[in-house]
């Protein structure tokens, strides 16, 4: 997956600095595309980085930075050839270790993907958690995350890649219809606990998003795929809007909004109305919001348009006849 | 800052640079004002017989900002000046900056690191994630592409985490008013934060309450006002503190069920039978799990008529007034 450019800190640049020379330090000729390769950033930020090294050091004996308390660079190699060759080091030796934070989140997420085939060994994950324990400079803070769990769904997802070939089931879409979907699996992802793979499906000629808990029957199928993953540009986001959404207005509790962040579209006005924020959300259809707004009772309401109010009152009444 | 000198801008980051080396390469530590005199960054701004305070305020931001990624600064007294702060000395010891050398990752586990960092490439943890990978970048590994791409992603949306999570690593009482279910205010609680977890897509915090003496989780969601810091703290507690939080909320969670009839074939049927833990009965009734009713009901709530709570009476209840409210704030 391509990464965005994130803009950096400081703090980002420095650890980025102190993570760079060790590994130019284990190589004595790396070339500033290999090395931008490997740390996944821009080959200028590379160029930059290896310029302040060169000036950077310690004060020394003279406090005044002389020479040889600096490091340096081979400048031939670095101006004509673009290849870094260190040939003086300072201070540093190795890599720095991970701070409590940056230990926490990375233990924590193997945590999460617990359910991943790749991690079936469960004694190596575990060796794994105790060494970057380990490397932490402090004991990792206490975030965790609960196992995610799936079904053999994505082991199936996993074997289909691997053959090449389409992944058969029955899909209940959100208008509450089955269907037999013939998919070429592209993608897994996941929003915390609920699982999706994105693919391409045969059935609707286009990348289609599917929710794990709403597929049953997957089979491996023997045809082969008509679309990998390196044929498809994924958008970034799993649900994207279309020109035929409905747009409806609701009002929400404040400090409620962010349980429809992803229902708002860019852009979308909000004010507040006694007390509470009014604002638009994107659907495909009523089905889907019926749903939506049945789960957030006396939260949000939908003010308009009259036929989505309609379809939600009824959806609810019909629910609530059930009790009498 | 200084008045526009013939001094040139140094970067921050060149400044924070100089600082690490500077520290890394003394042992007997140096003290304030040689670091403010003689490290880049600082010594061009340095007064030689003037007030440097606001170098010494921002050369203590520094310090914050270089032990934030795990780099550890150090200060010792020198000899026979014990208790003169001014003779404090500062240095980074070794040993405990750098990784141990007995620590390597294979292109395999590196590989799988790298979908842990992407977990939470959005919110709080992103940037710790993101520094935790340069980091491990920087012993050379080369991955395995996956076979299978994945875009895994837990969601940081509580504005509670951030000011708790520095709470926990700072190990500082908080304060937050808290609107527990069936209550009609929400209270003040002083806690001691001990861990933060998601359980079931949800956030928790476990912290102990010393007003009642005993050790409680908190819905992040349930926090209905800022979170306030105090500067009081607390010993660090044991380092199985997520671990006994997730136990206790699994241990809700296997105690309670709830048994629901659900339409044939409906969304219902197919989401409620496929989560973890539920077992459906001869009937056709599935029996579930929950750790939070109110929770649970909203759930079930949206589903509509493709679900009837068959038991317990409260859930029923609680499912049957969501429904009449929804129904009445749309008529």
């Amino acid at each position: 997956m391509a990464e965005r450019a994130q803009p950096q800190k400081a703090q980002d640049k420095l650890a980025f600095l102190l993570s760079l020379v060790p590994y130019l330090m284990d190589h004595d000729r790396v070339s500033v595309a290999e090395a931008a390769a490997h740390f996944g950033v821009p080959e200028e930020q590379i160029r930059d980085a290896v310029r302040l090294i060169s000036v950077s050091g310690i004060p020394g004996e003279t406090s005044s930075y002389q020479h040889g308390d600096l490091f340096d660079i081979s400048w031939d190699d670095f101006e004509e050839n673009d290849e870094i060759v260190l040939t003086n080091l300072v201070a540093i030796d190795d890599s720095p270790r991970f701070s409590a934070r940056e230990a926490a989140a990375l233990i924590a997420g193997l945590q999460y993907l617990s359910a991943l085939p790749e991690h079936a060994d469960r004694a190596a994950i575990a060796s794994l958690q105790s060494k970057l324990s380990r490397g932490a400079s402090a004991v990792p803070s206490q975030v965790a995350v609960e196992a995610s769990e799936t079904d053999d769904t994505l082991r199936l997802i996993r074997e289909a890649v691997e053959q090449g070939v389409q992944l058969k089931f029955d899909y209940l879409n959100s208008r509450g219809e089955h269907e037999n979907r013939h998919v070429d699996p592209l993608r897994v992802e996941s929003v915390d606990a609920d699982w999706y793979l994105r693919g391409w499906c045969h059935l609707r000629e286009a990348v289609r998003t599917f929710r794990l808990d709403r597929i049953s029957n997957p089979i491996v199928t023997d045809e082969p795929i008509t679309h990998g993953a390196t044929d498809v540009t994924l958008p970034d986001t799993l649900f994207e809007g279309s020109a035929d959404d409905l747009l409806v207005t609701i009002d929400v509790a404040a400090g409620a909004e962010a349980l429809l962040v992803d229902y708002v579209p860019d852009g979308a006005i909000t004010t507040v109305v006694d007390g509470r924020v009014r604002t638009t959300v994107r659907v495909s259809h009523y089905h889907g919001l019926k749903r939506l707004i049945a789960s957030m009772p006396g939260v949000a309401t939908v003010v308009a348009p009259p036929e989505a109010r309609a379809v939600v009152a009824a959806w609810a009444a019909a629910g609530a006849a059930r009790y009498r | 800052m200084p008045p526009a000198s013939s001094v040139s801008r140094i970067p921050v980051e060149e400044r924070l640079f100089s600082l690490v080396l500077a520290l890394l390469a003394t042992d007997t530590g140096l003290t304030k004002n040689e670091i403010l005199s003689t490290v880049q960054g600082y010594r061009q701004k340095f007064q030689h017989s003037g007030d440097n305070s606001n170098l010494e305020r921002q050369f203590e931001r520094d310090k914050d900002d270089i032990r934030d990624l795990g780099v550890p600064i150090e200060t010792v007294e020198s000899p026979g000046q014990a208790g003169n702060n001014q003779n404090l000395r500062y240095r980074i010891p070794r040993g405990d900056y750098e990784l141990p050398s007995d620590i390597a990752f294979s292109p395999e586990e590196t590989t799988l690191l790298n979908l842990a960092a992407m977990v939470w490439r959005e919110g709080s943890l992103s940037g710790e994630s993101r520094r935790a990978i340069i980091k491990l970048r920087s012993l050379g590994v080369t991955t395995t592409e996956p076979v299978l791409g994945y875009a895994p992603r837990v969601r940081v949306r509580d504005a509670a985490f951030e000011p708790l999570s520095a709470a926990l690593e700072k190990h500082l009482i908080v304060q937050f008013a808290y609107l527990k279910p069936g209550e009609g205010e929400p209270r003040l609680r002083t806690v001691a934060p001990l861990a933060l977890v998601q359980h079931q897509g949800r956030w928790h915090l476990y912290a102990d309450e010393p007003e009642s003496g005993s050790t409680k989780t908190f819905l992040l969601r349930r926090i209905v006002s800022a979170i306030t810091t105090t500067s009081k703290s607390f010993p660090p507690p044991a380092a199985d503190q997520s671990e006994r939080a997730l136990a206790g909320l699994e241990e809700v969670w296997r105690r309670h069920t709830a048994v629901v009839e659900v339409e044939p074939g409906s969304d219902a049927a197919t989401r409620l039978g496929k989560r973890r833990g539920t077992v459906a009965a001869a009937s056709g009734a599935l029996e579930l799990h929950y750790s939070d009713a109110n929770i649970l009901a909203d759930e079930l709530a949206s589903f509509g008529p493709e679900v009837l709570v068959l038991s317990p009476p409260e859930l029923r209840d609680a499912v049957r007034d969501r429904l009449l409210r929804t129904a009445a704030d749309h008529g």
